[in-house]
């Protein structure tokens, strides 16, 4: 336990218990896991994903690539969560990732010291031998970053809709110039902030802004975009942006409900990001200890942590003197500044002479090499880069690098954006941009504070014009804004340093996916030569940080290794997000079952609280069966349609599409759109129609009833109403348009009940009331009365989908219950989708089993309806050659040639001869009480004669069934019974 | 691209609409118009409804290298 209470701008006195990979630690209010955890000595996050090295912390952002930890407990588990982003919270549980069994001893590293390292393309190159799958298991649970959450129950995460005139993306200088310029120009400002707090660099910087203290500056302007109305979010990602829309996501690693998902609506964007430190490659770079000199100065500035007792720093830039010196004030020892510009560009800077004068070693012109120390840093060796000097040892136990710097311009190039190489920067930096779209500040490549204002400035000013605010009070009023922060950096690019070949595949690039030096070689020597194709032939820049510290660095050693001048191999596209987000924040509030709806009909309730096992279909819920009639589908299924075909049953329909025509030109419109004419129906008559998609596929089926001249119900399938209602209204509103139809789905304003079975009228008769009596008597098949039922309409319509003689009875959805109870209580018991299909397998009617979109009319012997000559929808591809040739398939009945066998849909159906290339397969396949065995429908290539003997393919499910070929129509071929 | 402009209900969010490719117009033009497309990837021209909406139908130019809706129109009225 920590006894020393640590000052920074970020933390606050008082303690806070978490744990550690099993252990108890304690940080202050305000403490990241990274901060609290390197206060406490620890330096160890988590191994490397491929070789297993073990890793510390290297940054203090997001961009941390190594100390990924994975917080909660399991199942409920978030993986992959930044230590550095990571604020504490009481009772916290983190586990480091990438070990087994622990931290300390991981099997899997031994596979570095026996093997040596896997090289680009290692696995494409080494488990190909039988094939990859032998070896997927096991390299499986040794790959990925962390582990995924198991079943559990996550609150759900709040997604808020937005918009605003100004999105400002960054709080650090330049993103607060901006925002204060848009929101004094009468524009709403939401500004965004990754950090819990606002200042960016400006936290440890130091330096004077407009007369303040930089600090005192960013107050000041919080409190001023505040009374300006502007909102502030803090925590809060900016995931992505395209097209109008900007993604953020505030997020609180481990706090339940603290998550939400921003979809904002900007007019215009100032994205102020800032930049991301950049590493130099050097021989085992990637040693616990091995950090960003930046990381260093936040650790101390924010938390009061000092990551190192002895420190050298290395880098390629002035900027490294004034880091020295305030690490130093900090009672960091620093004992040597490597500097790798040549001794005449870097004199001059006064900060040198004070850091030796207080035992600092600065030396120019000079490299760190190498790190030694295996578990951490303990010394580097230096050699100088040019002429022959010595090379020197120097123990420490912190090496704090920077290479420079790499604006973040991520989230401005996901759309396509593109960047452009800038030699004094020595890195990419946001090229042409839209109108509604600005850079900022050192996101802008400025890395001088009086610039970084300015710039942020002025790019407030436009995105403000640009959402058309420029009129409000303050606008054009630019001023210089006066500031004094750490100067020019002079920085001469540097990417890495020198090394024996045999020892480039210890120069990492990136840390997170363990690309090296020696990687990009191999993929050059192999033909991956653009930065696109090594990106993905050795996973540079893939993982959560999404190439943050990497990308600049793999495109200029890349660019080095080709021999062309940094920034000719350009960079690699970056994708959304620019920072992890969780699954669990994109789905938002649509889990568990708001995840999609669902319809119920009305008799829902019912059928619930009868037994009826409900069951999917698209959206709507249906019962498969009801166990009063068995335990199980199988056995229900047979008992409700042994009953159907014996005495009688009710089903529920009201799933069933149903759309209104209407209109002077009702009829032509229809004709149109069916393969059948729909203007020959009379009124108060039916029709079977069939129609066609553009192709001449069969795109659906149904009844159509003319309830006038003027007046058609189409139905469609289950589920088809939505989707037929939007393809008739696309033909009414193009091919046929002007003519006078009005389409209203009316699905749900009808409930139907199919009534089956022979004594299907005699009961209806008895219990609909005398008034139907005569009406059903007379009704013939495809007729269709109105009428009532209880006061409320009733239609009742004579079609059979069982083949037996049957009536659909379309009445208002607020009698539905009562006129299913009553039929129920006459002795017509209930059936469900199992008897369904088992009563129109036998009788070869089509679902979507054979109206599969790949099978036209012929396929499905409706030659008849062709041959009518409708010049409908589809009807012109239908002749198509290639449609009748002998290998297309045709609908057929199927049944066990032994009579008992069992077969299932889906299974593939060969000949005797030719047994390992199918001619056709099994669409339907039911158990037939009625036939009392296996039968089945199925499409079958037609040069095949009747009398073939199939076998019926079914390797994982039952094996093979001979089959024999009968027709379609498996029982009562005429007819009859519907003709009672 | 994440909005549509419908001309009836205002800039809305894509997910409302549903995507068609476009209808052949012409007679005898169904093969060609279904099989022989041949795509610009500067400039597509689509139909979309508004189907969680006002159920309009329209014709939406755009350009899908750069994502910008050039011309958003309402079908019908000879426009197809
Ligand atoms: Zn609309």
């Amino acid at each position: 336990m920590s006894t020393i209470v640590r000052r920074g701008t970020r933390v606050q006195e008082g303690q806070i218990r978490f744990h550690y990979d099993g252990r108890e630690y304690f940080g202050q209010p305000g403490d990241t896991a990274a901060s609290a955890l390197l206060a406490q000595g620890v330096r160890h996050f988590g191994r490397s994903v491929k070789y297993r090295r073990l890793r510390g912390v290297m940054a203090a952002g997001s961009e941390e690539p190594n100390a990924l930890l994975t917080v909660g407990t399991r199942p409920a588990v978030i993986p992959n969560v930044p230590a550095p982003r990571l604020t504490l919270h009481e009772g916290l549980v983190l586990r480091s990732q990438n070990r087994w069994p622990t931290l300390s001893v991981d099997l899997a590293s031994l596979l570095q010291i026996g093997g040596g390292f896997f090289g680009a393309g290692f696995y494409y190159k080494t488990f190909m031998w039988p094939n990859w799958r032998t070896y997927e298991p096991i390299i499986r649970r040794l790959a990925g970053l962390g582990e995924a959450p198991g079943a559990c129950e996550l609150p759900p995460v709040a997604v808020e809709n937005c918009s605003c005139d100004v999105l400002v993306a960054g709080a650090g200088a330049a993103g607060l110039a901006a925002a204060r310029a848009a929101a004094r120009a009468g524009a709403t400002v939401v500004l965004c902030e990754r950090e819990p707090v606002c200042g960016g660099e400006l936290e440890f910087e130091g330096g004077t802004i407009e007369g303040r203290e930089s600090l005192n500056w960013v107050a000041a302007t919080l409190t001023e975009l505040a009374g300006l109305g502007a909102r502030v979010l803090t925590d809060t990602d900016l995931v992505g942006g395209s097209d109008g829309q900007v993604v953020l996501h505030r997020q609180r690693g481990g706090i339940a409900g603290a998550d939400t998902l921003y979809r904002v609506r900007p007019r215009s964007v100032v994205i102020a990001t800032g930049a991301v430190e950049r590493p130099i490659a050097f021989i085992d770079n990637d040693r616990p200890g091995v950090m960003l000199l930046g990381a260093a100065e936040c650790y101390l500035a924010r938390y009061g942590v000092r990551v190192g007792r002895e420190a050298v720093l290395f880098a390629n830039h002035d900027r490294v003197y004034a880091a020295a010196a305030r690490l130093a004030a900090g009672g960091m020892q620093v004992r040597a500044i490597v500097d790798t510009r040549s001794a005449s560009t870097g004199v001059g800077n006064s900060l040198r002479a004070e850091l030796e004068r207080t035992g600092t070693q600065c030396l120019s012109g000079h490299a760190v090499i190498a790190v030694e120390g295996g578990r951490e840093v303990r010394a580097v060796r230096v050699a100088p880069l040019a002429g022959s000097g010595p090379e020197r040892r120097i123990v420490c136990n912190v090496l704090l690098q920077s290479g420079g710097w790499s604006p973040n311009t991520q989230s401005g190039a996901q759309d396509g954006g593109a960047r452009e190489y800038s030699p004094g920067l020595a890195a990419f930096v946001a090229a042409e941009q839209p109108l509604w779209r600005a850079f900022a500040g050192t996101a802008n490549g400025r890395l001088e504070l009086c610039d970084v204002l300015a710039d942020g400035q002025i790019a407030g000013e436009h995105a403000a014009r640009q959402a058309g605010c420029a009129t409000g009070a303050g606008a054009g009023a630019v001023t210089a804004i006066d500031a004094r922060g750490d100067g020019a950096p002079r920085l001469v690019a540097f990417w890495r340093s020198p090394s024996p070949p045999q020892l480039e595949k210890k120069q990492f690039i990136d840390l997170q996916n363990d690309v090296t030096v020696a990687d990009l070689r191999t993929a050059l020597a192999e033909g991956f030569s653009d930065i696109e194709h090594v990106k993905r032939y050795t996973t540079l820049g893939i993982g959560t940080e999404q190439g943050a510290t990497s990308a600049v660095l793999g495109a200029a050693i890349l660019a080095e290794l080709k021999g062309v001048p940094p920034g000719a191999v350009g960079i690699s596209r970056p994708r959304a997000p620019f920072a992890p987000v969780t699954m669990q924040s994109l789905a938002g509030l649509r889990v568990g079952s708001a995840f999609r709806i669902s319809r119920r009909t009305p008799l829902h309730a019912w059928h619930a609280a009868h037994g009826g096992v409900l069951e999917s279909s698209g959206l709507w819920l249906r019962p498969r069966y009801y166990l009063a009639n068995g335990p199980d589908a199988f056995t229900a299924g047979i008992a409700e349609a042994r009953r159907v075909r014996a005495t009688g049953g009710i089903v529920d329909g009201s799933t069933l599409g149903k759309i209104e025509v209407a209109g002077p030109d009702a009829a032509v419109f229809l004709d149109s759109m069916y393969l059948s004419k729909a203007s020959t129906i009379k009124a108060g008559r039916g029709k079977y129609m069939v129609n066609l998609r553009e192709d001449g596929m069969v795109l659906d089926d149904g009844l159509v009833l003319r309830l006038a001249p003027d007046r058609f119900v189409a139905t469609t399938s289950s589920g088809h109403a939505d989707h037929m209602l939007s393809h008739f209204e696309h033909y009414r509103d193009t091919q046929w348009n002007g003519r006078a139809v009005t389409l209203t789905d009316v699905t749900e304003a009808w409930a139907v009940i199919a009534v089956a079975g022979p004594q299907s009228r005699a009961t209806l008769q008895r219990v609909l009331g005398s008034a139907w009596h005569e009406i059903l008597t007379r009704l013939e098949h495809m007729g269709f009365a109105d009428g009532h039922f209880q006061g409320r309409d009733l239609r009742v319509l004579r079609a059979s989908f069982s083949g037996e003689l049957a009536f659909e009875l379309h009445c208002r959805p607020g009698i539905a219950v009562t006129l299913w109870q009553t039929l129920n209580d006459a002795g017509l018991g209930p059936y469900g989708l199992e008897a369904l299909d088992i009563l129109r397998v036998e009788k070869g009617y089509l679902v979507s089993s054979e109206l599969n979109g790949e099978t036209t009319p012929h396929d499905l012997l409706m030659d008849g309806l062709v041959k009518l000559g409708n010049p409908c929808l589809g009807r012109e591809l239908l002749d198509r050659p290639g449609l009748h040739k002998p290998a297309r398939p045709r609908l057929v009945g199927v049944r066990a040639r032994d009579g008992r066998s069992k077969f299932l849909a889906g299974a593939q159906l060969c000949t005797e001869n030719e047994r390992t290339h199918p001619v056709g397969y099994v669409t339907s396949a039911v158990f037939s009480p009625t036939l009392d065995q296996w039968i089945g429908l199925a499409l079958l290539a037609r040069r095949l004669g009747e009398d073939t003997q199939l076998l019926a393919r079914d390797p994982l499910r039952g094996g093979d069934t001979p089959l024999r070929i009968v027709p379609a129509v498996h029982f009562d071929p005429t007819g009859e019974r519907m003709k009672q | 691209m994440s909005r549509l402009h419908c001309p009836f209900c205002g800039p809305r969010e894509l997910r409302e609409f549903r995507f068609h490719k476009t209808l052949p117009t012409e007679p005898g033009t169904a093969f060609a118009g279904i099989y022989e497309r041949i795509d610009n990837p500067e400039l597509s021209v689509e139909h979309w409804q508004h189907v969680e909406g006002c159920r309009g139908w329209l014709r939406v130019t755009r350009n899908p290298s750069s994502g910008a809706v050039l011309e958003t129109r309402l079908l019908g009225g000879g426009v197809a």
